[in-house]
């Protein structure tokens, strides 16, 4: 067994059924990586959260107290919190959700001055989930954050740029959702005839940027 | 290669051993019963991802435009092959023009038909697996429909092996069935009590992404609980207190409180739930799922080895 990490309180690792382990810790986004670039026998993938780092593993690869040891060990050896940095995304945003108005009275501002303020923003991609596509952009400032809606829309139109919680979010496609709809974008988040069909990844930066210029 | 769809079934769709991409939030996919695809690869002598036809509940009438093997596995389904009774659990060599028939199930709710060499579709992240909800992969990211035309890739013709597979090797079946289970730290002990204390119905409200159950039990509460990666086989709760049981397409991500994980060893039988089936929770240690996992995985190899022994070219 190796020492505690080098920094941050330890990691804790819990098994999710017995095929999957999920490491809590401020470095996972560090360890996806680093598993990423040296994968250890008999893990089938990693999927990422808040804080938060799922790994599959195969039952019949490994077990799981070799394998959180050999997490705990990768853990030990990252450097800090250095994170790879990610790419840079402007999404041009047209301001003209159903939600915009609501939202700017919530924080005391007009609705120029709330798009203003929204790209202002350096927001993060901390995860993607939901929908294919669909990443959860944290970084938003506390009183830009939005309660959920009491009752989810049935359907959120494709591309609806939304505020919900600490978080902000583009929906790649159709879907019910419950946050609060501030505008909407032509990018394409999700486009299998793309190389990479997923526009984003966990650790890139978003800039949301008024298109109506 | 062309197989015709004459009459589509229930929902018949494209699927493999799914893809591994859940980190861009895309489902992970794949045939429900795993265990059925392998086999019914197995016997047609693919590889074991090779792409099948999952079959749900009623099958599918298939015209071939050349002659195949395939292999039915799975739920013990109704079938005929131009009128005769047609084995399951067995590699079966079909001609040019015959048509293949299958009806219903009468336990259990999937099976898998394998043809020797396997579903000619495109692969998307990696996988020939239909997501009906995102719509990709498979044809055309939806479920086979009357007129479609199916592609395989073409392989020499063999003599099939003549063997049946043990009916022990089926993946178990209601309607009544129970479910190995790992609590997880959210599994609160009186919350365990209520879920395994009685056997559940299984709602109506049963497709590829969950399995509801009909009965309720006092769900936590928890507003502050953020999402987090879903795996396979997860119980988890809603604020209503009616189990869901995760299924390949379910979503990367999930709110709700998840006391439960199913065995790995037991997602096949949890992709055989059907609705009015009654399903209990069983606890036990991680130890046990493992040992049990690794006696069926021997179990599994054996009867690949056999096979890939018959199919070797003397």
């Amino acid at each position: 067994m190796s020492g505690p990490p080098t920094s941050g309180p330890p990691a804790e690792i819990t098994p999710l059924g017995d095929a999957a382990l999920v490491v809590r810790s401020a470095l996972a986004p560090g360890l996806r990586a680093d598993l990423a670039a040296r994968p250890l026998l008999g893990v089938r993938e990693t999927v990422p959260a808040l804080d938060v780092l799922t790994v599959l593993y195969d039952p019949l690869g490994t077990g799981p107290e070799a394998l959180a040891a050999a997490l705990r060990e990768r853990l030990a050896g990252l450097r800090s919190l250095e994170a790879t940095p990610g790419r840079l995304h402007v999404l041009p945003v047209t301001f003209d959700g159903p939600d915009l108005g609501w939202c700017a009275r919530q924080v005391g501002l007009g609705e120029a001055e709330l798009v203003r303020a929204l790209e202002e923003v350096t927001l993060t991609v901390a995860f993607l989930g939901f929908t294919p596509g669909f990443a959860f952009l944290t970084g938003l400032p506390p009183p830009l954050q939005m309660p959920r809606l009491r009752t989810p829309r049935q359907r959120v139109p494709a591309g609806s740029v939304a505020l919900g919680g600490p978080w902000a979010g583009v929906y790649p496609r159709e879907t019910p959702g419950g946050w609060r709809i501030v505008g909407h974008t032509a990018v394409p988040l999700f486009d299998l005839g793309r190389p990479e069909p997923v526009l984003w990844g966990p650790g890139d930066r978003v800039h949301f940027v008024a298109a109506d210029a | 290669m062309m197989i015709e769809v004459r009459r589509p079934g229930l929902q018949t769709t494209v699927q493999d051993v799914g893809r591994r991409v859940l980190a861009l939030g895309v489902p992970g996919g794949g045939a429900a019963d795993l265990m059925a695809l392998r086999l019914a690869n197995a016997l047609v002598g693919n590889p074991a991802g090779a792409a099948g036809l999952e079959i749900t509940l009623a099958g599918p009438r298939l015209q071939f435009g050349a002659a195949a093997l395939v292999a039915l596995c799975g739920a013990p389904f109704t079938a005929t092959l131009n009128g005769q009774p047609f084995p399951l659990e067995r590699a079966v060599a079909v001609s040019a023009g015959a048509t293949l028939d299958v009806g219903v199930a009468t336990r259990g709710l999937r099976a898998v038909l394998a043809l020797r060499g396997g579903l000619d579709v495109p692969e998307v992240f990696g996988s020939r697996s239909t997501d009906l909800r995102a719509g990709f992969g498979g044809l055309e990211g939806r479920a086979l429909r009357r007129g479609d035309q199916l592609g395989w890739f073409l392989w020499p013709e063999v003599t099939p092996p003549g063997a049946f597979l043990s009916p022990t090797l089926r993946t178990p079946t209601g309607p009544v069935v129970t479910l190995r289970v790992l609590p997880t730290p959210e599994a609160t002990p009186a919350l365990l009590a209520a879920l395994t204390r009685a056997s559940f119905t299984v709602s109506p409200q049963a497709d590829r992404m969950g399995v509801r159950l009909a009965e309720g039990v006092p769900a936590p509460h928890d507003p502050a609980r953020v999402s987090l990666p879903n795996v396979p086989g997860a119980v988890q709760l809603p604020p209503d207190g009616r189990p869901i049981l995760l299924l390949p397409d379910a979503g990367t991500h999930g709110g709700y409180p998840t006391p439960l994980v199913v065995a790995a060893v037991d997602r096949p039988a949890l992709g055989q739930l059907r609705p009015g089936d009654r399903v209990r929770f069983r606890v036990v240690t991680l130890a046990e799922a493992h040992a049990a996992l690794r006696a069926r995985e021997r179990t599994l190899r054996g009867v690949e080895e056999a096979l890939r022994w018959w199919y070797k070219e003397p």
